[in-house]
């Protein structure tokens, strides 16, 4: 009693010390709070100070750079970047808004007119909520009309950008004698300018930055023989024509001519941007020389594309490897073409940025691309005369015929309104068709014949024949399947490359920047929408990844607990395969939650898949659903393992695996038979092997009625005990069990160890007997024709399997097929019914 | 290599039903506002340039902004919107949920 009332006054006086203890704990987030909202205002705050001196900073800078579309392009994506800030920092006064709102729903509605006041305390503390949500509120507006700003900024850009397009390309320029002199002049002051300022930068490096441009040149040099030389040791199976075949098959031609011209254009553009990386970083180049130099570089692999491209392509030395059914001839003179416009539009290109360089007037150019328009024009315009056809079963090198009608017209239309478009003053325009003939069809070229590499590699077996594949079968002995998955996986790699690299290429020719393509590439890997759906491959993919990562590792747990944990611990086999399964499941599960949160789909809204599955496991899923939950308790009851011997229903055999939806179990003929989990649930199951092996097995003699019993079941258990596999305990017993007509029944019932075993302990002990019997002179008082005639009446012979029905437990398999027959039969010959 | 299809089998199984349940989970990433009053919200909505009033009925909703964007409530606060939101207005004021 005493303890109970010292328990009672020490509970009480715990309630009640600790009761200011939680008034305070009330008390102190609202003030405490405050500093720390307020700090969040502040910081707010100049968060969009900030903004808002970023955003006056950018529309400065984009007044400035009205006329230089690269530049612009840049500026969009920082105030694109300013505006997410700017809504970021509203969002983060938004929680403190929250808080403001819910405690002035606690504190209520200040007290109507004529109502009792309230405290002071309550008055202030609304006072100074409302105060707080005002600013709150201010704060947002600023920010919204900074949003507003920002967008019209970024709006105004891409206007501009648009306008400065249009302008470029459609901008005209009279031309006349007069403007023709001027850009003469021009060109003489010009040249006068590249030669001086050529040379006093030469000779300045050379006096006094003699080192570093020795050094940057030597390690241009490096980077050369790295590149050039390397990449056509490493490739050159890939990009070398291959003299001695005569006949190169097509997908050889075609990896030959894409591979040829990739990569010793990648090696130079490699080489080209290293050097120049080389001599800026030793500080050779100087700001009016720098850009000549980018330029002649640029324009160089430029160059070495158009004309590699074509060559792969044409072929003019080696008819055989040409892709394009074309006469010698022709091949040649087009080649020559196409080298002459890529060199005429490249020299146009190496001019208009020296021009810039060295500031010369407008005109000058304008008059450059025009003389360059004009040649490629009429360049276009001679290549309608080349006869470059070949007539089917034509020799290469016999005489080509004329193109066909439209491809003639064709080239002389565009040539003439190259030439046309160039006279009449639109050489913006002009420039940039003619750029687009050398420069963008060469792209689409090699494009085009890497998507028909890819397509010929991915083949069927088609990766066999190519050099790489001879090489991978050479060097790792792949045979023919994983050559032909490997030769899949190299098409969709091309076509990869392909997508990945030509595709900006080309967007890059025709004016886009590469700030452009980088937004859009972003926006594409994180945010598609469809209508209001936003997909992000980026999330989708993380969630793959993490998924399979989550299932290798699975996998890999489940190996390590199975063959380091639970094999050395001895534990039961069948808890063995259930902890490895249900771990399996477990981890899959998990692996799933992980990728499906990671891709960024909202955990919740499976609540709402759930709901629409429950509704489809109602009317369509329910076997599977049964089946998969009955697998689980088939693992947690375990009235199988794998390897024991069950019968359910018309099956059986041993069971081979159990796995979510149905165990395969393995008959005695070796037929797998995929029995559902619910089956073994809801029927009842034999298993012969499940505590143990041992197992009785019951072999029934018939014999007349000439014998003594007595002496027939001493015979059977001396043939029983002289069997090795029979137990002696429990012992073999021999039973009367019946009187036939004619006939007596016995039954020799013995035990074995391993029940598995039981169909051949069997076989052995029925030769036996046969032959026990036919030497004591007991079972075969017949003849065995009469057996034969008379077949509805058995003889008292030593009879086999004639199982009576009440003992069926011990031999269903041996009775089946053998239960409706009554002739005698020899022994030995039920070799079909017969258990293992 | 029964044992193998099998398997393969149940990959694909698993396969399958993991990208079922991405192409069932394809989330709405607009943010939704939801009347819960009972009668007719105003909202002042800022996207992009334009500042437009939108009215949800009483219990209606209405996919707003998918990019981002300010919203004014009937009872006078702002709040921006990341896009991704489910916003709703009770008693006149927005609770982001």
């Amino acid at each position: 009693m005493p303890s109970k009332l010292s328990v009672f006054l020490l509970s009480l006086w715990i309630a009640l010390s600790a009761l200011p203890v939680f008034a305070q704990d009330a008390a102190t987030p609202v003030q405490g709070a405050q500093p720390v909202a307020v700090n969040a205002q502040t910081q707010a705050g100049e968060q969009l100070n900030a903004a808002r001196e970023d955003l006056t900073r950018l529309s400065d800078l984009v007044d400035k750079a009205k006329s230089d579309d690269n530049r612009l392009a840049e500026l969009k994506v920082d105030v694109d970047a300013t505006a997410k800030k700017i809504i970021g920092t509203s969002i983060a006064t938004r929680p403190r808004l929250d808080e403001i709102k819910t405690r002035l729903a606690e504190l209520g509605e200040p007290p109507a007119e004529g109502a009792p006041p309230e405290a002071d305390i309550v008055a202030e503390e609304r006072k100074r909520l409302i105060a707080e949500r005002g600013e709150i509120n201010a704060l947002t507006g600023d920010a919204e009309n900074l949003s507003i700003q920002a967008t019209k900024l970024s709006n105004s850009i891409t206007a501009t950008r648009r306008a400065l397009f249009s302008n470029t390309l459609l901008q005209h320029t009279d031309i006349n004698p007069e403007v023709l002199q001027n850009a003469g002049t021009a060109l003489a002051v010009e040249g006068q300018a590249l030669s001086r300022s050529l040379t006093s930068w030469i000779s300045f490096a050379w006096k006094y930055k003699r080192l570093s441009l020795l050094t940057a040149l030597f390690l241009s040099l490096c980077a050369a023989l790295v590149f050039l030389s390397g990449s056509y040791r490493l490739f050159s199976p890939l990009i070398r024509r291959d003299v001695k075949d005569a006949e190169p098959g097509y997908i050889t031609r075609l990896s030959v001519a894409f591979w040829s011209t990739m990569i010793p254009t990648t090696a130079a553009a490699a080489f080209v941007l290293s050097s120049y990386f080389f001599l800026q970083s030793f500080n050779v180049l100087r700001p009016d020389i720098a850009p000549i130099i980018a330029i002649t570089l640029g324009v160089s692999v430029a160059l070495l594309f158009v004309v590699t491209l074509a060559n792969a392509v044409l072929a003019p030395g080696e008819g055989n490897w040409r892709l394009v059914r074309v006469s010698d001839l022709g091949a040649r003179r087009l080649m020559f073409a196409i080298f002459a416009m890529a060199a005429i539009n490249c020299l146009d290109y190496l001019l208009g940025g020296i021009g810039e360089a060295m500031g010369s007037p407008v005109i000058l150019t304008v008059v450059k691309s025009l003389f360059a328009s004009v040649f490629i024009g009429l360049i276009l315009m001679a290549m309608a005369l080349i006869k470059p056809m070949l007539p089917v079963g034509a020799a290469l090198n016999s005489q080509g015929r004329p193109w066909p009608r439209f491809m003639s017209v064709l080239l002389v239309v565009t040539g003439g309104a190259l030439i046309a478009a160039a006279m009449l003053g639109y050489v913006g325009l002009a420039r940039f068709i003619a750029t687009q003939i050398v420069v963008t069809s060469a792209i689409v070229v090699t494009a085009y014949i890497g998507i028909l590499t890819g397509k010929a590699v991915a083949k069927q077996n088609a990766f066999a024949d190519t050099v790489v594949g001879r090489a991978l079968e050479k060097r790792f002995g792949m045979g023919q399947v994983p050559l032909d998955q490997a030769g899949l996986a190299a098409g969709l790699g091309i076509y990869a490359l392909v997508v990945m690299f030509f595709i900006p290429l080309i967007l890059l020719q025709w004016g886009f920047k590469i700030a452009d393509i980088q937004a859009w590439a972003y926006r594409l890997f994180t945010e598609i929408k469809i209508g209001s759906i936003t997909i992000s491959l980026v999330g989708i993919f993380a969630g793959i990844l993490l998924f399979a990562v989550g299932y290798f590792i699975t996998r890999w747990f489940q190996r390590w607990l199975d063959g380091s944990v639970m094999a050395r611990s001895r534990v039961d086999a069948g808890v063995r395969n259930s902890i490895k399964t249900g771990v399996g499941y477990l981890g899959v599960g998990l692996a799933g939650l992980v990728g499906i949160s990671a891709a960024g789909l909202d955990l919740s809204s499976l609540a709402l898949v759930a709901g629409a599955l429950s509704l489809g496991v109602g009317f369509g899923l329910q076997n599977i659903v049964s089946n998969f939950v009955s697998g689980l308790i088939l693992l947690v009851e375990r009235p199988f393992k794998v390897g024991d011997w069950v019968v359910t229903g018309t099956t059986e055999g041993f069971v081979k695996r159990i796995s979510v939806r149905a165990t395969e179990i393995e008959t005695f003929q070796h037929q797998s038979i995929m029995v559902p989990n619910s089956l073994f649930i809801n029927a009842s199951v034999g298993n012969w092997t499940h505590r143990n092996k041992l197992g009785r097995s019951d072999i029934p003699v018939v014999v007349g009625y000439d014998t003594t019993p007595r002496r027939v079941m001493d015979l059977l258990l001396e043939i029983a005990d002289a069997h090795p596999l029979v137990l002696r305990n429990p012992a073999p017993a021999a039973v009367f069990s019946a009187f036939g007509e004619t006939t007596m029944t016995f039954e020799l019932r013995i035990y074995v160890a391993d029940i598995v075993n039981g169909g051949g302990v069997r076989n052995d002990l029925r030769l036996e007997i046969f032959e026990r019997f036919r030497a004591e002179d007991i079972g075969l008082p017949f003849p065995k024709d009469v057996v034969e005639a008379t077949p509805a009446d058995p003889p008292a012979e030593v009879a086999e399997d004639k199982q009576p029905p009440q003992d069926g437990e011990a031999q269903a398999a041996d009775a089946k097929p053998e239960t409706t027959h009554r002739r005698p039969r020899r022994v030995g010959s039920s070799a079909a019914g017969e258990t293992p | 290599m029964r044992g193998r299809r099998l398997r393969r089998w149940a990959m694909k199984t698993a396969w399958s039903a993991f990208l079922l349940v991405i192409l069932a989970v394809s989330p709405v990433w607009a943010a939704t506002v939801t009347n819960k009053d009972a009668e007719t919200a105003v909202l002042v909505v800022v996207e992009g340039e334009s500042r437009v009033e939108i009215a949800i009925d009483a219990g209606g909703s209405e996919s707003i902004c998918p990019t981002g964007c300010f919203l004014t409530t009937p009872s006078g606060d702002r709040i921006g919107l990341q896009g991704d939101e489910n916003v709703e207005i009770i008693n006149g004021s927005a609770v982001v949920k």
